[in-house]
């Protein structure tokens, strides 16, 4: 799917190139419309990575998880100090990412 | 701009092409592979972690309207201290746990004590994990509704 985008985003740019040819008239609207185009690829390809980026976490803690109850294992006191420090971790992150957005909102 | 309509209905079907096609119907449940409630609780710590992990990427990306960067903030901000209450029960529990199989040593009137604090513990627990799912799925759906992966 990354690289259909990619392919599309490099159509998008050579398309771009051609912008000179095109009358007067039409090469502003064609410009608009490229570059809405390229901003709306970018952003749906960043979404669908994250999505996999996701789901492949998520595949990752089912397996432990289908492992533990398999081995019927019982949770420790550090397995959940060690999550409970990646969730720490994250949520600092995030609050931190959140406020540098606010910064730089318009 | 000429045709704005025209100009935004491309816009939307070019954004939501990727989403869509990235559609997964049967994405892991880890918490649903859990046997026992300390697992569940375990689950959906981890599953959390990645979560926000994820909403990390997401509201770095410049290009994610801040719109929907702060509704996922809003979300975040609910869900984090119902997992902090997850953990406080988890801890409780453990130390019951703990507690119970030491007794399991001693007298019966001590062994009966530490089941019926380990009961407790667990019914915390289970109440804590039911009370936590609820905040989790509400960031799940927005980080979905942003990125186009159903659970």
């Amino acid at each position: 799917m990354i690289n259909f985008l990619l392919q599309l985003q490099l159509l998008l740019s050579a398309l771009s190139a051609l912008l000179p040819l095109l009358p007067d008239a039409l090469r502003t609207r064609a410009g608009e419309i490229l570059d809405i185009a390229g901003k709306a690829l970018s952003l749906g390809g960043m979404l669908s990575a994250s999505g996999e980026d996701l789901a492949q976490k998520l595949a990752a803690i089912r397996a432990e998880i289908e492992a533990m109850a398999v081995a019927r294992h019982v949770v420790s006191a550090d397995e959940l100090d060690a999550a409970m420090t990646r969730v720490s971790a994250a949520s600092l992150a995030f609050r931190e990412a959140l406020k540098t957005a606010e910064v730089a909102a318009p | 701009m000429k045709h704005p309509i025209r100009a935004l209905a491309l816009a939307c079907a070019l954004t939501l092409m990727p989403a869509c096609a990235a559609l997964h119907l049967n994405a892991p449940n880890p918490i649903a592979a859990a046997q026992t409630t300390d697992q569940r609780a375990y689950a959906l710590i981890q599953s959390y972690g990645a979560l926000i992990e994820t909403a990390t990427s997401v509201v770095r990306d410049p290009s994610v309207p801040m719109a929907a960067k702060r509704a996922i903030g809003r979300a975040e901000a609910a869900a984090t201290p119902a997992v902090s209450t997850l953990e406080v029960a988890f801890s409780a529990y453990l130390r019951a746990r703990a507690a119970y199989e030491a007794a399991s040593r001693a007298d019966e009137a001590a062994l009966t004590h530490a089941l019926n604090a380990l009961n407790a513990a667990s019914q915390a627990l289970a109440q804590a994990i039911d009370r936590a799912q609820a905040p989790l799925g509400e960031l799940q759906s927005l980080i979905n509704a942003h990125r186009g992966v159903a659970r």
